[in-house]
Formats: C-alpha cells, sequence, structure tokens
C-alpha cells in the first residue's frame, strides 16, 4: 500500500471522518482518496473549525494545512486550540526530502516553527512512520491537558510503498478518581470559616457542572466562574452561582475577599491585565481537575465528576449563599432600545435563540452576552487566548454536529476570518450569525481609557465596512437590523445561515480597572 | 480617623491588594516615610503635611473636589495629585434632580404645613418637563445630571468654557449658551464647576441679576463660587428659590442670614454621598494606587 493509502485507511479507522483544510502542492500527495475534505478559504478558518467541532464533540479532529504557510498563517490559531483544550490533530505537507539540504520553495522546519503551541510534533521518516504516528497523536491529543498535536508529512513518503499494520492503540483513561483525597478536601471544607468554590472549563469538558451544583446547593457555597473560561463553566441560572471572577489578580482577590477557603474544580486562573496585587494572597486553595497547573497551591489530579460525585457523600458544613433574586432588567431594556443598546439586543436574542449554542467573540460585550444568554453545559464556547478571528469558524465547526448554532460577533472579530462565510455557504452549516457592530475595536478603547488615557480617541482604533454587502457576497442572507429589532425573528427562521447587523452604540465601557 | 472608620476592614482588603504595604491612618505623626497619600476632599493637604513626608510621590484624593490641597507646594515637589471626577456623578446628579423637583412641587411648604396640623388646598405645584434647565459646567457631574434630564423632557442648556463636541451635544440633547443667555433664559440653574481663582465667587450680583424671577438655583459644587451676599439679595429681591448643599464654611454658622431668607432648601454637603457613591470613590481609588504602583500614569491626573 502507498502512503497515502495508509493515511487514508489509519483516518477512517480512527473515526477522523472529516479533514478541515485550505491544500497546496505540497498536500496532493496525501489528499489522494479524500472523501470528506471541508475546505476553507484561509487556513486558519480548518483549525479554528476543528477547535470548535472537538470542543462540541470531546473527541480528536483533523486538520490538514498547507506546509509552512499554511501552519505560519493557522499559528494563533493552533495556540488557541492549545488553551481551549481542543484535540485537533494538525496535519501538513513537506517538501520532498531528498532535496531539503537545498531548502527549496516552501520547505521550512515546520517543528520548530508550531513548538510549543502544540503537545506533541513528529515529522514522518516513512510509511511505517504514517499509521503510528497518527495514532499516537490521537492517544497524546486526548491526554489531558488535551490540545493540538502536529504531524508533517513530506511528498515522497505518500508514494512510498508500506504495510498498514492495523497497530493497536488506546486512548487515555479520563475516568480517574482520586479517592485518597476526597476525604481530606472534605475535612478541609468542613474547617473552613468561608469556603467558596470556582468552576472551570473541565467540567463542561469531563462533566460535573450538575455535580457541582448539587454539592453547592447542599453546603450552601457561592460557586464563582473561573476567570475567561474557554466553555461554560456552571449553570449561571443557578441559586448558587455568584457570578464570574474578573481576570485582573487584584479584581479576583477583591471577589474573593470574604472566603477562606478556594476549591476550583477543573478550573485556572487566567490573568489580564497585570496588576500588582499576588493572587489571593494568604488563602488556601485547592485546584480539583484532570489539568492542574501547580501555579496555585494544592492540586489533586482526578476526573472533576467524579470527585464531586464522592464528596457529594463526604463533604458536610452549612453556609447560607444563595444568589440575589434577579429583579429584572426591563428599565434597562427600554432605555437601551432607544439606542440599539447591547443589552437590548441580547435580551432580544435571548428570546429567539434559547437552546442554542452560544459561541462568542464580541470581545468588548462578552461579559453582556454571557449575563443575557446565560449558560449551561456545552451551551456557550469563546477562545481562551484573545485572539479575534476564531468564533465564525468555530461557529461553523460546531455547526457541522448540531443545528442550534448562534454566533454573536463584534465587527472586528468577524473581518478577521470573513472567508468563513464561503464555507458555511458551501456545505450549508446552519449557523446564525448576529453581529454587534460598533463600528472599531472598542475593547483597546476600553483597555487605553483605564491604562492610556486619550489613545482611545485614536484613529486607528476606528474603522467601517458594509458588513451586509460582503457577507452577500460570500453566499449568505445579510440584513441590518431595524430600532425594532424585527429582523431577529428573520434571523431565527429556517435552518439556513443567516447574518444580522445590529449597529449598536461606540460608546466605551468601563471593563478594566 | 472618625471612630467609624472601618480601619480593620480597610486593613484586610489591603493586604489582599498590596501586601507588602504599610497603611498609616493618621496625620498626627512627626514624620512619615510613605510614598502615596489617600485623602478625602476634608483632610489639608497642606504645606505643613507634606513637609512631614519627604517620600511623597501621589496623592490621590478620593473625591471630585480637590480645593483642599495646596498645590503649589506639591508642584514644587513634583508631587503627582489625581482626583476621582467620576464617580459621584450619579448621585450628584441625582441630588440635583431631587432638590429641583422638591422646589417645583412645593414639597418643603406641604410637609411643614401637614405636620403643623394643616391641610393646603392650594398649590402652585409645577412640572419639571418642559422647563429650561441650565447647566453650568459640562464635565463629567454636568454630562450625566443632562443624560437624566433627557427622561424629564427638559430643553437644557448648558455653559462651559470648553465646550463639548457636536456629537456629545446631540447624544446629550444639549445646546450650548454663553453664561449671560443661559442665566437669561434658564428657570433652573445647577452649577458643577470646581473651585478656582476664575470660579471663586463668580455668581455674583450680575449673575443673579440676570436670572428669571423666580428660577431656581441649585449649587452642589462649592459654597465659595457664590457670593453669599448676592444670593440673599436674589432670593429676597426676585424670588429665586435656592437648594444649597455647600457651603463657604462647613458647618456654616446656623445663625447666618442664608437659614432665614424663605424657600431655600438645604442638605449637609452629601449630593455626592451614597452608599453606591463611596464604594465607587474606593474603587477608583485603589485602581489609581495601583496604576501609580505599577509605574503608570494614574488616571484624571491634576498634576
Amino acid at each position: 500500500m502507498k502512503g497515502y493509502g495508509i493515511f487514508n485507511r489509519t483516518v477512517k479507522d480512527l473515526g477522523l471522518r472529516r479533514i478541515f483544510g485550505n491544500p497546496g502542492s505540497t498536500e496532493i500527495p496525501m489528499l489522494r482518496g479524500t472523501s470528506d475534505y471541508v475546505l476553507t478559504l484561509h487556513d486558519s478558518i480548518s483549525v479554528g473549525m476543528a477547535d470548535g467541532y472537538s470542543q462540541y464533540s470531546g473527541r480528536p479532529s483533523l486538520v490538514n494545512l498547507h506546509t509552512l504557510p499554511g501552519v505560519a498563517n493557522s499559528m494563533a490559531f493552533i495556540h488557541t486550540a492549545r488553551m481551549n483544550r481542543a484535540p485537533v490533530i494538525i496535519t501538513s505537507g513537506q517538501q520532498d526530502s531528498r532535496h531539503a539540504f537545498y531548502e527549496p520553495l516552501l520547505w521550512h522546519d515546520l517543528k520548530s516553527l508550531v513548538g510549543s503551541a502544540v503537545k506533541y510534533s513528529y515529522e514522518v521518516k516513512n510509511p511505517e512512520d504514517i499509521e503510528r504516528a497518527l495514532k499516537r497523536a490521537y492517544a497524546i491529543s486526548l491526554s489531558p491537558p488535551s490540545g493540538p498535536v502536529f504531524l508533517s508529512f513530506p511528498m515522497e513518503v505518500m508514494d512510498q510503498e508500506g504495510e498498514y499494520m492495523g497497530l493497536d492503540y488506546s486512548t487515555p483513561n479520563l475516568q480517574i478518581l482520586n479517592s485518597g483525597e476526597v476525604e481530606r478536601i472534605s475535612e478541609l471544607i468542613g474547617r473552613a470559616k468561608n469556603p467558596a468554590f470556582v468552576a472551570g472549563s473541565e467540567l463542561d469538558q469531563y462533566g460535573g457542572i450538575r455535580e457541582l451544583e448539587e454539592l453547592a446547593s447542599h453546603l450552601g457555597v457561592p460557586v464563582f466562574s473561573e476567570p475567561l473560561s474557554s466553555r461554560a463553566t456552571f449553570n449561571s441560572s443557578s441559586d448558587n452561582f455568584a457570578g464570574e471572577l474578573p481576570p485582573a489578580s487584584t479584581a479576583i482577590n477583591m471577589a474573593l475577599l470574604q472566603y477562606d477557603l478556594i476549591v476550583n474544580f477543573g478550573g485556572e486562573f487566567t490573568l489580564y491585565p497585570y496588576l500588582p496585587s499576588p493572587l489571593l494572597p494568604g488563602k488556601k486553595i485547592v485546584s480539583v481537575g484532570m489539568s492542574p497547573s501547580y501555579k496555585h497551591g494544592d492540586c489533586v489530579f482526578s476526573n472533576p465528576k467524579l470527585f464531586l460525585n464522592a464528596l457529594l457523600l463526604k463533604a458536610n458544613g452549612k453556609w447560607s449563599f444563595r444568589k440575589q433574586e434577579d429583579q429584572g432588567n426591563a428599565g434597562l431594556i427600554a432605555r437601551e432600545k432607544k439606542v440599539m443598546g447591547v443589552n437590548y439586543v441580547l435580551q432580544r436574542a435571548r428570546k429567539h435563540f434559547s437552546g442554542y449554542t452560544i459561541v462568542d467573540e464580541a470581545i468588548s460585550s462578552s461579559l453582556l452576552v454571557r449575563k443575557n444568554m446565560g449558560y449551561s453545559q456545552k451551551s456557550y464556547f469563546t477562545a481562551r487566548s484573545g485572539q479575534l478571528g476564531w468564533g465564525l469558524p468555530a461557529a461553523a465547526g460546531i455547526s457541522m454536529l448540531r443545528d442550534k448554532v448562534l454566533e454573536i460577533v463584534g465587527d472586528g472579530s468577524l473581518m478577521y476570518t470573513i472567508q468563513t462565510l464561503w464555507t458555511i455557504s458551501k456545505y450549508n452549516l446552519p449557523v446564525k450569525i448576529l453581529v454587534l457592530n460598533n463600528e472599531g475595536y472598542t475593547i483597546l478603547k476600553s483597555f487605553s481609557s483605564s491604562f492610556y488615557p486619550g489613545v482611545e480617541n485614536s484613529e486607528f482604533l476606528s474603522f467601517s465596512y458594509n458588513i451586509v454587502d460582503v457577507a452577500k457576497s460570500l453566499g449568505i442572507e445579510s440584513r441590518v437590523a431595524d430600532p425594532e429589532l424585527k429582523e431577529m425573528d428573520w434571523l431565527a427562521q429556517g435552518s439556513e445561515a443567516k447574518l444580522l447587523v445590529a449597529n449598536v452604540p461606540k460608546t466605551v465601557p468601563r471593563l478594566f480597572i | 480617623m472618625p471612630p467609624f472608620f472601618p480601619t480593620s476592614e480597610v486593613n484586610a482588603t489591603l493586604s489582599q491588594i498590596l501586601p507588602e504595604a504599610e497603611i498609616t491612618t493618621s496625620t498626627d505623626f512627626e514624620m512619615n516615610a510613605s510614598e502615596v497619600l489617600v485623602a478625602t476632599t476634608f483632610t489639608k493637604v497642606d504645606e505643613a503635611l507634606i513637609s512631614k513626608m519627604p517620600n511623597l510621590k501621589f496623592v490621590q484624593i478620593a473625591s471630585t473636589g480637590y480645593d483642599n490641597v495646596d498645590t503649589d507646594s506639591l508642584r514644587k515637589r513634583n508631587i503627582k495629585l489625581a482626583n476621582i471626577p467620576t464617580a459621584n456623578k450619579e448621585s450628584v446628579a441625582e441630588h440635583v434632580i431631587t432638590m429641583a423637583l422638591a422646589q417645583l412641587k412645593n414639597l418643603l411648604y406641604f410637609h411643614n404645613e401637614i405636620v403643623n396640623g394643616n391641610w393646603p388646598f392650594l398649590t402652585n405645584s409645577s412640572e419639571l418637563m418642559g422647563k429650561t434647565f441650565g447647566i453650568i459646567g459640562m464635565g463629567a457631574i454636568g454630562k450625566r445630571l443632562a443624560e437624566r434630564l433627557l427622561y424629564f423632557g427638559t430643553n437644557t442648556i448648558y455653559y462651559d468654557p470648553a465646550r463639548i463636541t457636536d456629537e456629545e451635544e446631540e447624544n446629550l440633547g444639549v445646546s450650548y449658551a454663553p453664561m449671560d443667555e443661559l442665566l437669561r433664559k434658564s428657570d433652573i440653574i445647577s452649577l458643577h464647576v470646581p473651585l478656582t481663582k476664575e470660579t471663586d465667587r463668580f455668581m455674583g450680583e450680575k449673575e443673579f441679576g440676570l436670572m428669571k424671577d423666580g428660577s431656581i438655583f441649585i449649587n452642589t459644587a462649592r459654597g465659595e463660587v457664590v457670593n453669599e451676599a448676592a444670593l440673599i439679595n436674589a432670593i429676597k429681591s426676585k424670588g429665586i428659590r435656592a437648594c444649597i448643599d455647600v457651603y463657604a464654611n462647613e458647618p456654616p454658622d446656623p445663625t447666618g442670614e442664608l437659614f432665614k431668607v424663605p424657600n431655600v432648601l438645604f442638605s449637609p454637603h452629601v449630593a455626592g454621598v451614597t452608599v453606591e457613591s463611596q464604594q465607587r470613590f474606593i474603587t477608583d481609588t485603589i485602581s489609581n494606587v495601583l496604576k501609580y504602583v505599577q509605574g503608570l500614569d494614574p488616571s484624571y491626573q491634576v498634576l
């Protein structure tokens, strides 16, 4: 069997049905025989789509990039997949190694290029490597912390003869309970004066949201969401939900000021921007999860869902946290209606898109997206890395697995990977797109006004373009919302992809200190 | 520090913000090595205090006004100064509207009549809607007041030496008017200017003379920006109704003439003081000190 045949056979046996990619000459040899190729019109989009696909399914996905240009074009997305813990297997073609010495066109040391953005990288040397490298990459992508892996395939290997061995492979056992630590953590909680829980993305990834809700309710303990999570962490409508931790150290310290014990289930304290306060000085911090970082306090390696189930049987104590009853915000919405405010738009979206999975890249409005739309298991995704352009591809990837996906995106973010609309149109993906158009980089304006006053008025932070015309040219039905938001009905109707632009105010919210 | 000041809570909070910082809560010392001084508007930051703090680099006033600070002394020593001009804008705007409505609706009169056993049958109460509301000083507080007035349906005009942009005027629903025109046209006038050499007693005989008879004058800025004798004269001669939150001397002499003339509503320099605004002052003060500590320019830097 030729190398490309081994490649196709292995991919099929691993259940990697689709290949997300944007090919070049170096990939043509390996793509012979490929049947389910999802074409994106920029390399990075394929990584973003695969990221969303993998996060939602919990399974590895396969990407094929065009050697140096494709990998280089996708670096930010590969980094994001790592931050999002998305098990994406990234492959690329490589120049024929028989003349690599001469550094020919398109050649580069690809392993060095992907560097630390992936968990594992390898360039196959012969046909026998193809099967074992793919199977190894598959398993490594899933081992905690799950994340992207990279394989490079020199062109000539795909035409060399080899054998498909049908090698055994295993995937990591994720059902690991560190039962020896349950008693200790239970006692720590029992002895605490005022404990607080932090819920992290692993509860959405490995399960445990329902279990943490039950534990928190039983004990009367507040549950905060980790800062800047890549996905839902908890059930935001729970009576024990205490809100989202801000990402800056001082703000986290203030939010957790009254608590002496912080138990973090599957989360991370992602920080931005720098503030001089050390993180949670003098507090007892315990992190339970599959990928403890050992950055803060005490760490317990365990599946959070299994650990929480065991803790439920042991933990004792009685505190009295219950979140304040939501009095509604009808007044705010009425005021914002007059100016097409973000809360007004999102409240209307909430009515139409209940039960949808939200993919959020409306950076300066993300807090409001989460507040207005709420979240629970597998209902909310965003990029943890801070890059722009990830949201639309990720929404497209998720829409290959379910037909209720709403992408809420800012005008700045949208432009980064707007070609995704072509892919959405070509494959009839059922993505609904709501653009919050504030004509500029409002997050940067907010950052500037907090830390570097005056810069927020710079001309280079504002821009505008005709979003509707661009979207139409890429095959997506598009409209601009009128003040009554009647088009929200239009957006929700049918299963076909549509895009609605809401021209929201250009006012700069205060998002930093 | 006053006895109600929660020193232990502040220390506990500070231990989570800057654990290595030492806090001193009194100015009754011979010398102090602090680099940062946080003070309210009620602490004199004068040469006497500054000279006892040889390492002082940054003064943060947790208030809008900073006329309690000897800016010349700070400038001489190259010490930075910042205030917090935005934290109380909501509370001051609400206070101004409260006072205006209390005057328009004769609330003080009705209250007094009823507690004295009378039941007034007639009223000349009027509405805020449709009135011309003049704002002198279009800073953070003036703008927030204008925003709130949008919903009352007033015709809002303003004067400020630095005119705001056309877009801001449109968004706030305000029109610019020169000072004399504003004084002549307004049914209600509210001051929102800092106390400076230029504004010291700038509301005098001439200005009150231009105001409409029976109009309402509100001062939540600083007592010193008003010539009190001229105000008393205007109240007596033109039936000006006044709302006073700030006084040249605080607390004022209760036997003063201002407290004997009719149609004046008083509050004790609390327009900007609410539970919520104090929380914002604390947050903004912490933010600015953190910016200073990490080498950034503090927000709202005056010097």
